[in-house]
């Protein structure tokens, strides 16, 4: 049990928040759907506020328990400050280097090339639409405007309730953001996550709030 | 000048002099910046460069990869990275370290952002150059160490064969292998027959003699693929993926009749070894990898309770023999 | 008597988003739906002669609703609203009969735009 108390969020905050991920994601998915010419199919957002150490469960819940997994963080800061993490289902790197036309095997170094790639262009896409919907609404948060660190490999192959230490996670609490994205007959799925620790979790009520009351 | 404006011409100075890597192309692969750290390292000054083709100027760049890389750049009007664990260098500069380096040109992170024109469309790309060059050696020689550190802390330090912390590991990986892709494979555990006789008759150092010659001729008839390890004090464990039951035995039998036809020599004497062996094949409706273990020493139980020096396969029947001669 | 018209889309907000973009002088009575389910529903009750679709939601999305719609002889305008903006998805969806695709964030002019060129008001 952790000592911070945080408020969950209210039907309504969640409602908006979702709906605020779910137009980013489309940017997120159209640009997939561009890098790689293929139809890419969009989940329902899933949003959740959750104990650090609740982390590896609710990641393999989301993801899916009997399967391995590949992840690629990258830290986003500025106006709001976390970590996006993209996982990658069984597949993985083979399935896209099959969509991006590459022949034959792929060193290992060019394999999470690809997935470095495209976790980037998830993330960014994503984080970027985000920002755009913000700027449209909001003037009290300050400029909505955010730098990306170089995203890295994580976990290659492992199942997803390994992905994430919470020992290793300074926060308590952190707010989790799914959105998923598949090409069905090509057997490809990125799951791509954003965690934000609990200053995050005020900042984006904040903005949900001014948001709601511009509806 | 007021008090808190920047002077002219400020960023175009700090970009021009600063200490990382800042250069321009447009869609049509033009420089169109070209900063001191870019010029100071390829030999090239900005007056040379600018306008020209980059790939006419590097025809050593790699460019399919490089032009796919900066056209997505501009189709999704996203930023994008490319880091040294991938790729080492996208231009090949030597590195600041020629004498303590261990390398011998300059490891590159790079960081590429589209810059739009004003009404907003990206049109050209802004890339910047980190030297990334301590940070490699840094982590390589840690990688380097690492690896030995591991390696040595899956072997046994008599034998030199794997031990068994890692032959689980292996063993359940294989397990979970097969249990998703299909396929088969099987694992044999053996033992020295009599092995506290030859400890007692030819002494402690003449019995570690017969282990580390045990594991060597055994090491000498593997494939690749295939693992052994000391599962115990004189108790071995084979692990064979994609080998049926079939193949193991004759494989398993092999193996004991070669160490059964040549004893092992220590200190001018002669001393006879045999061993006992249980073998058996991975079957999709096992809960776990240690249940194979137990198979398998059910096997060898019987291999020794029928007079040793022989392989037994598993069959459910020699559960029973298994635990009545427990009950002895 | 003012026009029936649905608006179909599993966030509330999103309703509140679009019911707030539609031209205020337009006479129309509004029903709501959160999911396609309910949207069927709706529809066989007369109250959706327009309806604003989003196509991704849970139960059953979009797609699933103008198939059924499809199979019911398609007594209903519907202008696809949604987040996915692949070119793909707006060819799709207008090939299962949809007469118009707005993409979300929803604009006030590009609403009205096509509620013109269709002359329901």
């Amino acid at each position: 049990m952790s000592l911070t108390q945080i408020n969950p969020l209210t039907d309504d905050q969640r409602d908006a928040l979702q709906e605020l991920t779910n137009i980013a994601m489309g940017q997120a998915g159209s640009s997939l759907a561009m890098l790689l010419d293929a139809f890419v199919d969009l989940s329902v957002p899933r949003i959740r506020v959750v104990e650090v150490v609740e982390l590896p469960a609710t990641l393999a819940d989301l993801v899916g328990k009997n399967i391995l997994v590949s992840a690629v963080r990258q830290s986003f800061q500025g106006y709001l400050r976390g970590e996006a993490i993209i996982i990658f289902g069984e597949p993985g790197s083979h399935a896209l280097a099959d969509l991006m036309g590459y022949e034959g095997d792929l060193g290992e170094s060019s394999q999470a090339e690809l997935l470095l790639d495209v976790a980037n262009i998830l993330s960014g896409a994503c984080l970027g639409g985000m920002m755009e919907q913000i700027r449209n609404f909001t003037e009290t948060h300050g400029p909505a405007d955010l730098s990306f660190s170089m995203p890295s490999i994580m976990a290659r192959d492992v199942p997803a309730a390994q992905i994430i230490d919470p020992k290793k996670v300074q926060w308590t609490h952190s707010l989790l953001l799914e959105v998923n994205f598949t090409i069905k007959d090509r057997n490809f799925v990125a799951h791509l996550t954003m965690l934000m620790p609990e200053d995050g979790i005020e900042k984006i009520r904040g903005i949900v709030d001014e948001f709601i009351a511009a509806i | 000048m007021s008090e808190g404006a920047s002077p002219p011409n400020l960023a175009e100075n700090v970009l021009k002099r600063i200490d990382v890597g800042i250069f321009v192309l447009n869609k049509n692969f033009e420089v169109r910046l070209w900063n001191n750290f870019m010029a100071h390292h390829s030999g090239r000054p900005s007056e040379e460069m600018l306008g020209k083709n980059i790939f006419d100027a590097f025809p050593e760049l790699p460019k399919p990869w490089f032009t796919k890389k900066v056209n997505t750049v501009i189709m999704l009007n996203n930023f994008a990275f490319i880091s040294w664990e991938n790729r080492p260098y996208l231009f090949r500069f030597a590195h600041n370290r020629p004498i303590t380096g261990g390398a011998d040109h300059m490891y590159q992170n790079c960081m590429l952002m589209p810059v739009n024109n004003e009404s907003g469309k990206p049109e050209s790309v802004c890339v910047v150059m980190f030297d990334a060059t301590d940070t490699a050696i840094a982590t390589n020689m840690l990688k380097d160490a690492l690896d030995t550190l591991g390696e040595i802390s899956n072997r046994d330090g008599l034998t030199g064969i794997y031990n068994r912390r890692y032959l689980e590991t292996r063993l359940e990986s294989e397990f979970d292998r097969t249990r998703r892709h299909g396929g088969t494979f099987s694992m044999i555990l053996f033992d020295l027959d009599f092995f506290k006789k030859v400890n007692d008759t030819y002494g402690h150092l003449a019995g570690d003699k017969v282990l580390v010659e045990v594991a060597r001729r055994i090491s000498d008839q593997l494939r690749s693929s295939d693992v052994v390890g000391r599962y115990g004090g004189e108790e071995f464990a084979l692990i064979l993926p994609e080998t049926p039951i079939e193949g193991a035995c004759i494989f398993g039998d092999r193996l004991r009749e070669m160490i059964e036809l040549e004893p092992v020599i220590y200190d001018n004497m002669t001393i006879p070894v045999t061993v006992s062996m249980g073998a058996t094949e991975y079957s999709a409706d096992l809960a776990s990898y240690e249940k194979l273990i137990l198979q398998s020493d059910v096997a060898l139980y019987a291999s020794k309770a029928g007079g040793r020096n022989r392989l037994t396969c598993y069959a459910p029947e020699l559960e029973a023999i298994a635990v009545s001669g427990a009950k002895h | 008597m003012s026009l029936p018209i649905l608006v179909v889309d599993d966030s509330a907000m999103a309703r509140k988003m679009l019911i707030k973009s539609l031209p205020p002088e337009w006479d129309v009575s509004i029903a709501q739906a959160a999911n396609g389910i309910e949207a069927m529903a709706a529809y066989r009750e007369g109250k959706a002669a327009v309806m604003f679709l989003d196509l991704n939601m849970p139960e059953m999305d979009g797609y699933q609703v103008l198939e059924a719609l499809r199979q019911e002889d398609m007594n209903s305008m519907v202008i696809v609203v949604s987040a996915d903006i692949q070119p793909i998805a707006q060819e799709r969806v207008m090939a299962m009969g949809a007469i118009a695709f707005v993409k979300k964030p929803i604009s006030f002019d590009a609403l009205n735009e096509i509620l013109k060129q269709y002359g329901v008001i």
